[in-house]
């Protein structure tokens, strides 16, 4: 899974590339810091690339959601692909998180 | 086929991509993806949790009916006697703020398969998950 993280104005704009699993969601967790070091978060994340997630991943981005709204910011998730969708739908992830 | 892997910690890979890489298992995408995501979280489920210090084995395989198209998946382990599917579901109506992280895994397994199903024989733990694909 590579990531990019830059800002743009007031907004933090992520891109994600490839699978997200049990190998490397030590590696996510890690890369995603200064996601939850923002201020007053506002961040677009860019999933067209991103083709798996297990629940290693899900778990992630609850923890950074939660941290989000703690924080009063806000999160959205941008093109999944139907199958990462799927997951966040059978999992009840797209009512907490914003999908576009 | 059907392959004991001994030692288990930190081969979750390995032991995921053998069973992708079996001849019974389907080629089109959105079944495989199902199915991957099926065995990673059982698989993980035994390398994280079913021995204690991780050290054990995981016998898994795989077997296809080649009249039915159903596929079925193994995992057999020596560990602590656990019953995955005792665990309630997640409450997937709570919000963010109530939501607890985790016990997703099997939970999405069971979404994913048509079966699963838990047995503790001779000391083992098994762990059967089965679904029709295509072929």
């Amino acid at each position: 899974m590579d990531i990019t993280i830059k800002n743009e104005g007031e907004k933090t704009l992520v891109t994600l590339d490839g699978r997200l699993d049990t190998t490397n969601a030590d590696q996510f967790q890690s890369d995603i810091q200064p996601l939850l070091d923002l201020q007053k978060p506002d961040i677009d994340i860019d999933c067209t690339n991103m083709t798996y997630t297990s629940s290693q991943g899900l778990r992630i981005f609850l923890s950074l959601q939660k941290s989000v709204l703690a924080r009063g910011g806000k999160m959205v998730l941008h093109n999944m692909n139907p199958q990462v969708k799927e997951v966040f739908d059978i999992t009840g992830f797209s009512n907490i998180i914003a999908i576009r | 086929m059907k392959h004991r892997f001994n030692p288990i910690k930190d081969k979750s890979s390995e032991i995921i991509e053998y069973l992708m890489s079996s001849p019974d298992m389907p080629s089109d995408e959105p079944t495989r993806f199902k199915l991957r995501l099926s065995i990673e979280e059982a698989v993980e489920n035994v390398v994280r949790y079913a021995y204690e210090g991780g050290i054990g084995w995981l016998e898994v395989g795989t077997s296809l009916d080649r009249d039915s198209l159903v596929l079925t998946v193994e995992l057999r382990d020596a560990g602590t006697p656990f019953n995955p599917l005792d665990r309630d579901d997640p409450d997937i109506t709570l919000s963010a703020e109530e939501r607890e992280i985790g016990g997703l895994g099997i939970f999405l397994c069971k979404q994913m398969m048509d079966t699963i199903n838990y047995r503790y024989e001779d000391g083992n733990n098994i762990l059967t998950m089965t679904k029709k694909i295509n072929k």
